[in-house]
Order: structure tokens, then C-alpha cells, then sequence
């Protein structure tokens, strides 16, 4: 995993923090529905406050193909380097 | 069971709501007596949870219409209007309603989710970008998902947050549509519609407006929010349903955007499925009269519901946001509401219990619609077996003077012959002997 990368999961880290107001330690090959007990409605939430981390758009089909939190890394780094 | 083994987890949340207690799915009434009252387990219940503002349902002329109306064109359609042909009649409800709304185009959907379905999918393409209120209804979220616009959420009711989104996609081809609602149909609370306009104005996207639960019920002449924010010209497309104000089934959009006619033969929800029965058709075209002829109506909803919002608020209940025809009382625990729900079943009112995740924030609400045919004395019912279950529950203080029963009000109103629900009919005593003889 490149140092690009670590940076950016702890980054996601933070975020979800904001979201379930608890600490969460990521690792990329967690499930993010399964293994962060995260609802629909969650991952929704998740997904505006990561579009505002990051000052992107990630629209609602792109979430849905993500499954582990390094799927979530990749998405957001294409979704950088498209902006 | 195979097939069905993914809903094992939700079967399981059923179960442990049932053995709560309640069972806000399965309820029956074994009949219906008038726009606000049935009857429930054999029990007279005052309704408090139907979206009938404007209390049609059961008038005289809307249901002598309905009634010649199947006379003269039977039962159903049989088939869509793109197969089958549209009757006279559709187009007739269609002119009403572009006319009422002042557009120059309406097109009828044989509910309001496929209005929002239809509408939705269809206007928004592949290249184009569809934003949603984040608290929207089902039938949007559907809508978004059955399009193949990509879908972007801005928090609710924040015209700020619109604004950095849409700014995100400033650069990017495709038109946008910006999704909101009159009254969200939980909370109550109406859209910030000026707010969601300028930004609308400032980055050239279209709105849409859904006034489902804000037709007949906002604005002078009952056009919604958009009218009474003074607005309409700012909104491209409004939606709507017949099964609310209008009283019936349906739903609608109107529009005065240029070639919308094609959408006709675009908008699979409109073509797919069969059109609106005869009777319907009829009832809704009454009901709409009623609606521009009748704004005393409006005038009674209004101050019924200010008078149930302010009481439930006086006796100390967390309310939503606004004084408008849907009032919710806030419980945050979702046991507790469904106890509270059952109590006020059980003692003669029905109203909505909502749960997570139909709600925002994971709470649970005891949601009402007001309607314009309550009484003063069914609001004052309410507020008080609310208060006195509320105080019973912990969730409000204790009075000082406490008696554990409230009066049921007196029927306001009732269809003929309703009677023999919660009475069964008794021979007189000389039929009776007649018949031992």
C-alpha cells in the first residue's frame, strides 16, 4: 500500500468518526455495510460528508459498486484526479 | 424459503415489533363511517392518520359522479392509454389541472409514486445529473434508481449545501434537476422554495416541486408551496396526487417546458401500466372544484391545525418544526412509540406510527394529518388522550388533577347505515315475537 494511500484511509478514518461519533480504525479490506455496521441511511450520510472531506461528487451508483474501504479509497482517488 | 432467506433480518424486526405489542402493518378497520372516523376492533376511532386534508372522501357529489361515471363507462380502462386509448375524460382531467396550475401541459399517472417515478426517470438521462432533497420520499429515491442519471443528495431543506454540489458539478455537460417537496410528509416542515430558487436561477438547473401533501393545503388558491412562496414561475415541473386533497388515487405533472408532450411515449411508469378507472376520473374532477370553489376549507385546516399543533405543543410534546396539517410528536425511542401508538389505537384514535428508517436521525414519530372535517372537539380529544397517555408514559410531567379517561366526542357525521358496525342491528321485540310464534 503506497503512503498516498494510507494517508487517505485515515483520512476516510476521520470522516466516518463524524459520522457514528465513534472512533473506527480502517483497514482496507474491511466491509463497509458488514464490518462497520453501517445502515443504508449511514452510508448515505457517510457518502455527502466524504463529497465534502474531499470536494467531490460521488454520485449514489458509485457507492453501491463500493464493497471494502479500499474499493471506497480507489473511488475517491479517481474521483480527485477527475476534478 | 431459499429465496426469501435475505429477509431474514427484517422478518426478525417484524417479529420483535409484534411481540411489542403493535402491529402499525397490519391494522384493520372494519369499517369506514366518514372522512375522519372508523371503526377499529369493533371500536369507534377517531382517523388522525389518513392525508385526507380537505375531508372528500365521502362527498355527496364527488361519489355521485363516481357512481355515473361507471354507469355510463364501466369499471376500468383495461389497459394503458398507450394501448388502449385514452377516454375523453383523461384529457378533460388533464386540461383542469394544467388550467388550475396555470401551465400549458399535465400529464395523469395512475398513482402518485409512478407520477414521481415517471418524471423523474425519464427527464434526467444518462448525461444529465439528478440532486435530491437528502429526506426525499420513496417514490424519488426509486425514481433515481430506475434513471440512469447519476444521483447527487444536498442535505435537507439547505439551500446552502445545494448550492456547493451543483457548484461541484459547474463544469461537468448534462442539464440538472434539483427534486424538493412542498411539506415533507414526516416532519411537516416546508422547503425553503425562494432560497432553493436563486440557487436554481444562479447555476441554470430545473426544479421540480412535489406537492403531494402541500395541494389544496398551501397557497391562496390550494396550489401548494410554490404559490404561496410566490414562486411558480420559477418552478419548471410540478407533481402532485389525487390520494390527499383530491381524495381518490392518481397522480399528476404539470409543466409548461416545450415538447413535454413526448414524454408521453418516453416515460415507461405512463406507459406500462393500466390508466385511471372511469370512476376516478370522476371523483378527482369533483374534487378539484371543490378545491378552487371551496377555500373555507382550506381555512378550517389551517386553524385545525393550529390548534392541534399547539396543543400537543402547550401540553409539552416535541413537535416538528412547523404548524402544518401533518403534526409529529418526537419520541426518540422506538419502543416507546409503538407502546404509545397501540395505547392511542386501543382508546379510539388512529394516527401514523413511523419508524426508522422512514424517518430522519433514526428516530420514531407519532405522525397526524389533520384534516379540514375534524371537529374542534376531535382535536380537543386528541390533544387530551395524547397528553393524558404522554404524562401516563413519563414522557410528559404528571398534572395535578389526573382521571384515566378521556370522553370520546360525539359523531360529527356518518355515512347511513354505519351504525350496524359497532351495533349490531336488533329485531324489535314484536318481530321477535313474531318469529316464535
Amino acid at each position: 500500500m503506497t503512503e498516498d494511500r494510507v494517508a487517505l484511509i485515515s483520512e476516510i478514518s476521520e470522516v466516518l468518526e463524524t459520522v457514528t461519533n465513534k472512533a473506527i480504525e480502517l483497514k482496507p479490506g474491511m466491509n463497509i455495510v458488514n464490518d462497520l455496521g453501517l445502515d443504508s441511511i449511514a452510508v448515505m450520510n457517510f457518502c455527502m460528508a466524504l463529497e465534502d472531506r474531499f470536494d467531490i461528487s460521488i454520485p449514489l451508483h458509485d457507492m453501491a459498486s463500493v464493497v471494502t474501504v479500499d474499493d471506497l479509497a480507489s473511488t475517491i482517488e479517481t474521483l480527485r484526479s477527475n476534478a | 424459503m431459499a429465496i426469501l432467506d435475505k429477509f431474514s433480518g427484517l422478518a426478525a424486526r417484524y417479529e420483535q415489533l409484534k411481540a411489542s405489542g403493535g402491529d402499525p402493518f397490519s391494522i384493520q378497520f372494519d369499517d369506514i363511517i366518514s372522512s375522519v372516523e372508523g371503526v377499529v376492533k369493533g371500536k369507534r376511532t377517531l382517523l388522525f392518520g389518513t392525508n385526507n386534508y380537505l375531508g372528500l372522501t365521502f362527498d355527496p357529489i364527488s361519489m355521485e359522479r363516481s357512481i355515473d361515471a361507471i354507469r355510463k363507462h364501466g369499471t376500468g380502462t383495461t389497459g394503458s392509454r398507450i394501448a388502449n386509448g385514452s377516454y375523453r375524460e383523461h384529457e378533460k382531467l388533464e386540461r383542469e389541472l394544467a388550467d388550475f396550475y396555470g401551465h400549458e401541459h399535465c400529464m395523469v399517472f395512475s398513482t402518485g409514486y409512478q407520477a414521481n417515478l415517471a418524471m423523474i426517470s425519464t427527464l434526467v438521462g444518462k448525461d444529465d445529473h439528478l440532486i435530491i432533497d437528502a429526506d426525499s420520499h420513496a417514490s424519488i429515491y426509486d425514481a433515481s434508481r430506475l434513471g440512469h442519471a447519476p444521483v447527487v443528495r444536498f442535505r435537507h431543506n439547505n439551500p446552502e449545501d445545494l448550492a456547493k454540489r451543483l457548484a461541484r458539478l459547474k463544469d461537468q455537460p448534462g442539464e440538472k434537476l434539483i427534486v424538493v417537496e412542498g411539506i415533507y410528509s414526516m416532519l411537516g416542515d416546508t422547503a425553503p422554495l425562494k432560497e432553493f430558487v436563486d440557487v436554481k436561477r444562479e447555476f441554470g438547473a430545473y426544479l421540480m416541486v412535489d406537492e403531494a401533501h402541500s395541494m389544496g393545503v398551501l397557497g391562496q388558491r390550494g396550489r401548494g408551496l410554490a404559490e404561496r412562496e410566490g414562486v411558480e414561475e420559477d418552478v419548471d415541473f410540478v407533481v402532485g396526487t389525487f390520494s390527499k386533497s383530491l381524495a381518490s388515487v392518481g397522480g399528476f405533472c404539470v409543466s409548461s417546458v416545450e415538447g413535454f408532450d413526448i414524454l408521453r411515449l418516453a416515460a415507461r411508469p405512463y406507459m406500462f401500466t393500466a390508466s385511471l378507472p372511469p370512476a376516478i376520473i370522476a371523483s378527482t374532477l369533483s374534487a378539484l372544484e371543490t378545491l378552487r370553489n371551496e377555500p373555507q376549507r382550506r381555512a378550517k385546516l389551517r386553524a385545525n391545525s393550529r390548534r392541534f399543533y399547539n396543543g400537543l405543543k402547550d401540553a409539552g410534546f416535541t413537535v416538528g418544526p412547523e404548524a402544518n396539517p401533518i403534526v409529529a410528536v418526537i419520541l426518540n425511542d422506538p419502543a416507546v412509540a409503538t407502546m404509545f401508538w397501540k395505547r392511542l389505537v386501543d382508546e379510539g384514535m388512529y394516527l401514523n406510527l413511523a419508524l426508522p428508517p422512514a424517518t430522519p436521525n433514526s428516530s420514531a414519530f407519532l405522525r397526524s394529518s389533520v384534516s379540514a372535517a375534524h371537529t374542534e372537539e376531535h382535536i380537543d380529544f386528541a390533544i387530551a388522550l395524547m397528553t393524558r397517555v404522554g404524562r401516563e408514559f413519563g414522557i410528559l410531567p404528571e398534572a395535578p388533577e389526573y382521571s384515566n379517561v378521556t370522553p370520546f366526542p360525539r359523531v360529527s357525521a356518518e355515512r347511513l347505515s354505519a351504525r350496524a358496525a359497532t351495533a349490531p342491528a336488533r329485531r324489535r321485540a314484536a318481530d321477535v315475537g313474531a318469529g316464535m310464534a
